[in-house]
């Protein structure tokens, strides 16, 4: 599971926040900014127009008539707005867009083939991402030639010569248009949930001849172990109990029931196909081959910098630091705590494919220095990997200890450290590599979470479509929200080049090669980006301009939605819980979206011409 | 102001400009006009005069190039106006995926009215414009006629005190055409105030108290239609029983009052010839308020 950003506790989020402000004060400040930045233009129109009093008194009588009006928004009203735009938008056929998700799905199957090692990803990822941006499409089509029409067939004359107030007339397409889509989004929700469970659903055989039995020394028959058949491209090992009743151990992300009915054995349907996992995190550091202390490990070269590397059979250790560990923690009693690890293994050398590397864990008292014995384990690249630590181990000095009274310091602290054992092989690790495995969540529930980040998807789209069709016609806007979709996407890229050299204060990754009109220039003179440009008359030209640009690419980003940040389907395709704070902010966030597109919306219907 | 203008323009003109600023068409000048509580004003003009302009400046539709339109004394755009306006545009500009029960309901909704009131008016407007039997049936199925008269309940729904009707009786059938001259008459033995603007000049002739007549985006003449269409200093006379020789001697007998006298008063010419003659005179000296003979109009607004 990737996380490049923590997720903050909700109210932390909202008031304080990480390096920067707390989400609400920096919303306020930039709507402050953009009120003031649209009162200075709007003055300076209207002043040019009508002089530079009445033009005054025009600015002075629509911004306090606004807000009154803002305030008068009737539920009525805006829920007649509402309905008309579902009216509107059911005529248009947005049906043929569940059509379309049927088609989609029942060919899936031909390009969906679960000889993967990890099926469910495969399905999940796929059709959650193929709702995502069948939804968007849909709310951007509907959202953005709603206003415009009725501005062509002029039915819009009619309506503002209601009492309608022009906020109305926003937020009712809105609440419409996402009601709409609401609707379509839980029609293929659905429809996704059966096909993932059905296309995936299958059982074995029980190969009868690879059966053995498991004795005790003493000879006493404990059960017997064996393995399934192949089928769904994967087999089983098996475990069972000396009546035969037993389990399919997990592979492929699953296990199976299996039930003794006489001679046979019935495998049951699979398990755990869809999961839940509810992880706690620690604070991640590194320490070197020398094993001093390192905040991050090395770079294997790749440019996502979000993972660093330690060298196997070297003094090279990935640390993690887990707060509040208890007993409490113990899936079962007495069996020690469970914990998952994904590594991500960088190979020098080849060795034999589809072996894995071996690596090693060991726990450490960070208060007495107190370390557990070496724990090998196998790592696999990129696998979740879910372990175990037993609750008694051995120390260095071959000494039994208790993981919870010797290595738990007396603030709770436990640390957890990971090595490669191999010379010349890479482990990677990022801090989300390493957690501890709390009890699983409802897998369907956290499929609504995941559906719900889709939606807060689409209501975005619908307010930022809907607000600049207010001013745009329908194929202009439908390019302007286009545009800030895609610039939403690489959201980072864009404020990484509009901050330059700031970028750590903006938490994004640095980008090189100076601003828009440097880049170009590095473009057509086939530069390199890191190299700077020779100094002169021209390049201060160039960067002079570039200062301009940049400080309005950095005011634009403050208003473009993260939407890569949205996404949660990489939560759903891995098997991970959507943590609650993440869904309470995105839903926020939307709301201030909404918000602010209605305000926005009233102001642009509102000085806007009807009739023109 | 007082409590009886419901309308009042003040200098109001417009000039359409074009994307970069540039004007196109001076389509209103200096209008001033001012409509009472309980008239119905006519405004007739030839296509392209500023009729269409006037009803949507005074509606907020459009913003003043310069002047403003007050309506119950409060500006133009202020929406509130709205709750006691209905308005009837040039074409019924509906949301054809409707019907006419879904249209009015709709519309309804727009005033805030309670589901009862609004159940209630939606049906007593259908039945009124004679839309019963097509009351489920979706407007793009509606023929011209229908369509209007929907429109015309939607302009009634909120039962307004101002009604602003652009060409009410275009598209209309002869027989649809009294019926709407004999609303719009009802209308205004209810108290309302209507302003309404056609080129039909018998429309206008049959159910206006007041005329303006605009040419070319300027107001040429503005008065009551009896007083308007009187001609001062020609005398009719219609006479019964007269001879040929009485016909013959026809000063004689004026000059000594013989024969039998039935009826003797000014003549009233048509609304036609009225503005025709407007027309062309505008048109021989443009820019000057029209000069036909007529006697000081007390009515007037000026
Ligand atoms: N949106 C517009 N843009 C530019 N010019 C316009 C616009 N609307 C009207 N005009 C011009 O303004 C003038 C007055 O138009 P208006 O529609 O008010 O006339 P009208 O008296 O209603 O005519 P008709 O009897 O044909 O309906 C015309 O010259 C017209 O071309
Ligand atoms: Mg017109």
């Amino acid at each position: 599971m990737v996380l490049e950003r923590e997720i903050l506790p909700y109210f932390d989020w909202l008031f304080r926040g990480e390096d920067l402000l707390g989400a609400l004060p920096q919303y306020l400040i930039i709507a402050a900014a953009l009120g003031f930045l649209a009162l200075v233009v709007g003055y300076l129109i209207s002043a040019v127009r009508h002089g530079l009093l009445r033009g005054g008194d025009i600015v002075y009588r629509t911004v306090s008539s606004g807000f009154r009006e803002l305030l008068e928004t009737s539920s009525r009203r805006t829920w007649a707005l509402a309905r008309l735009a579902m009216k509107e938008a059911w005529r248009r056929r947005v049906i043929v867009a569940l059509v379309v998700f049927v088609i989609l799905l029942s060919f899936a199957n031909w390009f969906l083939t679960s000889d993967n090692q990890d099926p469910v990803k495969l399905y999940v990822s796929f059709l959650l991402t193929a709702v995502t941006y069948l939804v968007l499409g849909i709310a951007l089509l509907l959202s953005t030639f709603s206003l415009p029409g009725d501005f062509k067939t002029k039915t819009i004359y009619t309506v503002v010569t209601k009492p309608v107030r022009a906020g109305e007339i926003i937020l009712g397409r809105i609440i419409g248009f996402t009601l709409v889509g609401t609707i379509l989004l839980l029609v293929m929700a659905v429809c996704s949930y059966v096909f993932v469970s059905r296309s995936l659903n299958h059982t074995h055989q029980v190969e009868t001849n690879s059966l053995s039995y498991e004795r005790d020394p003493a000879g006493e028959l404990l059960g017997y172990r064996g393995q399934t058949g192949l089928d769904a491209y994967h087999r089983h090992d098996i475990e069972l109990e000396t009546d035969k009743n037993g389990f399919a151990l997990s592979n492929h992300g699953h296990y199976h029931e299996i039930d003794a009915q006489g001679d046979k054995q019935i495998v049951r349907k699979p398990h755990d196909l869809l999961r839940a996992r509810v992880p706690r995190y620690g604070k991640l550091s590194f320490t070197d081959r020398q094993g001093d202390a390192k905040e991050r490990g090395i770079s294997v070269g790749s440019e996502w910098t979000y993972r660093s590397f330690i060298d196997g059979n070297t003094q090279a250790t990935a640390i993690w630091v887990f707060d509040n560990i208890d007993a409490s923690l113990e899936a079962e009693e007495g069996r020690g705590l469970p914990i998952g690890l994904t590594v991500r293994v960088f190979r020098t050398h080849k060795g034999i494919i589809g072996k894995p590397i071996t690596g090693a864990i060991q726990v450490r008292n960070p208060e007495t220095n107190l370390k557990s014995d070496l724990i090998p384990f196998a790592a696999l690249d990129a696998k979740i990997e879910e372990t175990t630590i037993d609750r008694v181990l051995v120390d260095t000095e071959d000494q039994q200890r208790d993981l919870f009274k010797d290595f738990v310091s007396t603030n709770g602290q436990l640390e957890i450290r990971v090595l490669c054992m191999e010379r010349g092989q890479y482990f990677g690790f990022a801090q989300p590599d390493c957690y501890l495995r709390l009890p699983d969540s409802s897998p369907l529930w956290n499929y609504v979470k995941v559906y719900t980040s889709i939606w807060v998807q689409m209501v975005i789209v619908t307010s930022i479509g809907v607000t600049s069709s207010a001013l745009l016609s329908g194929p202009v806007s439908m390019l302007f929200t286009v545009s800030f979709i895609l610039l939403g996407f690489s959201r980072d890229f864009f404020l990484g080049i509009a901050v330059g050299s700031d970028f750590a204060r903006y938490g994004v990754d640095k980008v090189f090669g100076g601003g828009p009109v440097e880049a170009l220039v590095r473009i057509v003179t086939r530069k390199n980006v890191i190299a700077p440009l020779d100094p002169g008359f021209g390049t201060s030209v160039v960067q002079s301009i570039d200062l301009v640009l940049q400080k309005l690419m950095l005011s634009v980003a403050q208003v473009l939605p993260d939407f890569s940040a949205f996404s949660t389907v990489n939560f759903a395709a891995l098997g991970f819980d959507v943590p609650a704070g993440r869904v309470s902010q995105d839903l926020t966030v939307c709301l201030g979206y909404v918000l602010g597109s209605v305000v926005v919306g009233y102001f642009l219907l509102r000085t806007r011409e009807v009739a023109k | 102001m007082s409590e009886d203008v419901i309308v009042q323009t003040r200098a109001l003109s417009k000039v359409y400009r074009d994307f970069w600023g540039r004007q196109k068409v001076r389509a209103l000048k200096a209008l001033d006009l001012e409509v009472r509580r309980g008239e119905v004003l006519g405004l007739l003009g030839p296509n392209g005069s500023g009729k269409t302009t006037t009803i949507k400046l005074i509606l907020g539709l459009l913003f003043p190039t310069a002047g403003e339109a007050l309506v119950f004394g409060k500006r133009a755009t202020d929406v509130s106006k709205n709750e006691r306006i209905g308005y009837l545009p040039e074409e019924s500009y509906l949301y054809r995926f409707l019907n006419a029960e879904e249209t009015l309901d709709f519309y309804a909704r727009l005033f805030d009215m309670p589901p009862a009131t609004r159940q209630e008016r939606v049906d007593s407007l259908i039945k009124q414009v004679g839309l019963d039997q097509a009351r489920k049936r979706q407007l793009q199925e509606y023929s011209k006629g229908m369509t209007r008269r929907i429109g015309l309940a939607q302009a009634l729904i909120n039962n307004p005190d101002l009604i602003l009707l652009d060409e009410p009786t275009s598209g209309l059938d002869p027989i649809g055409t009294r019926e709407m001259k004999d609303m719009i008459l009802r209308l205004k033995d209810e108290g309302k105030t209507v302003v309404m603007c056609s080129h039909l000049l018998a429309d206008v002739q049959d159910v206006c108290d007041r005329i303006a007549i605009l040419h070319q985006g300027e107001l040429k003449e503005l008065g009551r239609v009896d007083t308007l269409l009187t001609v001062a200093d020609v005398t009719q006379i219609r006479a019964r029983g007269l001879s040929a020789d009485c016909q013959n001697e026809i000063r004689d007998v004026i000059s000594r009052h013989q024969g039998e006298l039935l009826d003797m008063a000014n003549p009233t010419t048509t609304l036609e010839e009225l503005f025709l003659s407007i027309v062309r005179d505008s048109e021989a000296r443009p820019g000057r308020r029209a000069k036909v003979e007529q006697p000081a109009d007390p009515s007037a607004a000026d």
